[in-house]
């Protein structure tokens, strides 16, 4: 009785990392950007397709694939912030709904038409850890320690690092960072890049673990939404901690 | 001396369709406090908004250190050394003092120099180095205009912009204000001035120029303007 407990607790936490992840690059646009981005749902899926095909074409563990995710993820966000956002972002908040919106439904109808909407699964076994008598497979283990190290490699680079605080900055008062000499535009650009980046980080990781189609985002979009509410806008920590919450629930 | 660092030639510019500026000439030399004064509505915010490059201009020319900065980006203007020390403050509020400060610094030439600068901005203003960890919103109105100008001056300025410094500081901080600017002007830092506050600002200005509807009505040596009648009716409302 008691390992059951204990199995459900530590399967939650770990699957809450995940979730705190997923949520920290809708938190971090929402927070910087005030932009909603109904876009993360497909952009997670992306990470899934990204992560499986580099599994199964280039034999590449998920587990360092990811890092491959992430930098492909900034540069492909920078990319749709420039073509999607960047000329509407002084605009009210429904033109940057819409915009998002519509690069979901781009992403979504091409990679339905690609992909079809057939479930897969990579197929990866790490052996698995037995803990005070529960059995917790090794990729959980793995994803939850990655969303941990990923955390604070943004809480890292937001705090130390200058084009860190040059986000922070901007989403403070975009024009006195401007007047400081902060190339706002592309500091915008960086955090959608980033956002992004972390949502496919989170796709890529959640897709060692669960089956997965091109709609798969959907609902982890949804669970963002309610751990962004959880945790407290604009705190990374803050979107950790609300993932957790919901992963042990 | 005297040689111009900044100059606006036939500046016109406004919003939408509105246009406010209408042909504005000025000149800010090397070394001197220059002042623009004028009512409510005159156009000083929106001058210094195209000088700055927030607000693009329409027509004319803006020249800094005898390159023409008319199409460039604010932060591109900034990083030149064209520095403005926004009205209403605009610190970072959930940030540190300390972290503004580093905000300040920003650009590279100004990194270089991060820890000389902060020893003399926080000379200038003991009372910021109390307040290093603490949240830039948190510091009192005048406190947080400290800050801006400290901020102002961690980017190592070669024109230093002040928009209406004094506004909404109690009479005894307006006064530590000006003194402040004072000595910056002893440390012969060249300022662009914008001040509701003409007695004061006539005080220590070099030159001045008074606008109204957009236009230079009037300019001259700071102490000359403060003798004249037009600008007291205009301006000081006797």
């Amino acid at each position: 009785m008691l390992s059951a407990w204990l199995g459900a607790t530590l399967s939650g936490i770990l699957l809450g990392l995940l979730y705190g992840l997923a949520a920290i690059g809708l938190n971090l646009i929402w927070g910087v950007m005030n932009v909603i981005n109904l876009s993360h749902g497909a952009f997670i899926a992306v990470g899934m397709f990204a992560s499986y095909f580099m599994a199964n074409y280039l034999h590449l563990s998920p587990f360092l694939g990811v890092f491959l995710v992430l930098a492909t993820g900034v540069v492909l966000g920078m990319i749709t912030y420039f073509i999607s956002l960047h000329r509407i972002i002084s605009a009210p908040e429904l033109s940057t709904l819409l915009a998002t919106y519509s690069v979901s439904l781009i992403i979504i109808g091409l990679g339905t038409f690609i992909f079809t909407t057939n479930p897969r699964a990579i197929d990866i076994t790490m052996g698995s850890v037995s803990v005070g008598g529960t059995v917790l497979p090794m990729t959980r283990i793995l994803t939850g320690a990655f969303s941990v190290i990923f955390t604070l490699w943004l809480y890292y680079f937001l705090y130390k690092t200058w084009s860190g605080k040059a986000i922070r900055a901007v989403s403070m008062n975009r024009d006195a960072a401007e007047l400081m000499g902060v190339n706002t535009t592309m500091s915008l650009a960086l955090a959608f890049g980033i956002g992004v980046a972390l949502a496919m980080t989170a796709g890529a990781l959640t897709a060692t673990i669960f089956p997965f189609t091109i709609l798969s985002g959907g609902g982890y979009e949804l669970k963002s939404f309610v751990i962004c509410v959880l945790g407290g806008l604009g705190s990374p920590l803050g979107a950790l901690l609300g993932g957790l919450i919901l992963g042990l629930i | 001396m005297d040689q111009p660092t900044l100059r606006v030639e036939s500046l016109e510019t406004g919003y939408g369709e509105v246009q406010i500026l209408w042909g504005i000439n000025l000149e800010v030399p090397m070394g001197n406090l220059t002042s623009i004064l004028g009512a409510n509505g005159a156009g000083k915010t929106t001058l210094l908004r195209a000088i700055t490059g927030i607000l693009p201009v329409w027509k004319g020319k803006i020249t800094f250190q005898e390159e023409d900065i008319t199409r460039l980006s604010p932060h591109e203007r900034a990083i030149k050394g064209l520095i403005m020390i926004p009205e209403g403050r605009m610190i970072f509020p959930e940030m540190t003092v300390l972290e503004n400060l580093e905000m300040g610094a920003f650009n590279k030439k100004a990194r270089a120099n991060l820890k000389k600068n902060m020893e003399h901005a926080l000379a200038l203003f003991p009372r910021l180095e109390e307040r290093l960890s603490q949240k830039a919103g948190t510091l009192s109105g005048g406190e947080q205009q400290m800050l801006a100008i400290a901020r102002g001056l961690m980017a190592e300025p070669q024109v230093l912009i002040f928009d209406e410094p004094s506004l909404g500081l109690a009479p005894k901080l307006v006064i530590e204000v000006f003194e402040i600017i004072q000595k910056l002007k002893e440390e012969g830092i060249t300022m662009l001035l914008v001040e509701q506050n003409v007695h004061l600002s006539l005080a220590i200005t070099d030159y001045a120029y008074v606008l109204a509807e957009g236009k230079v009505v009037m300019e001259g040596k700071g102490e000359d303007l403060e003798e004249s009648e037009e600008v007291k009716r205009a301006y000081l409302g006797v």
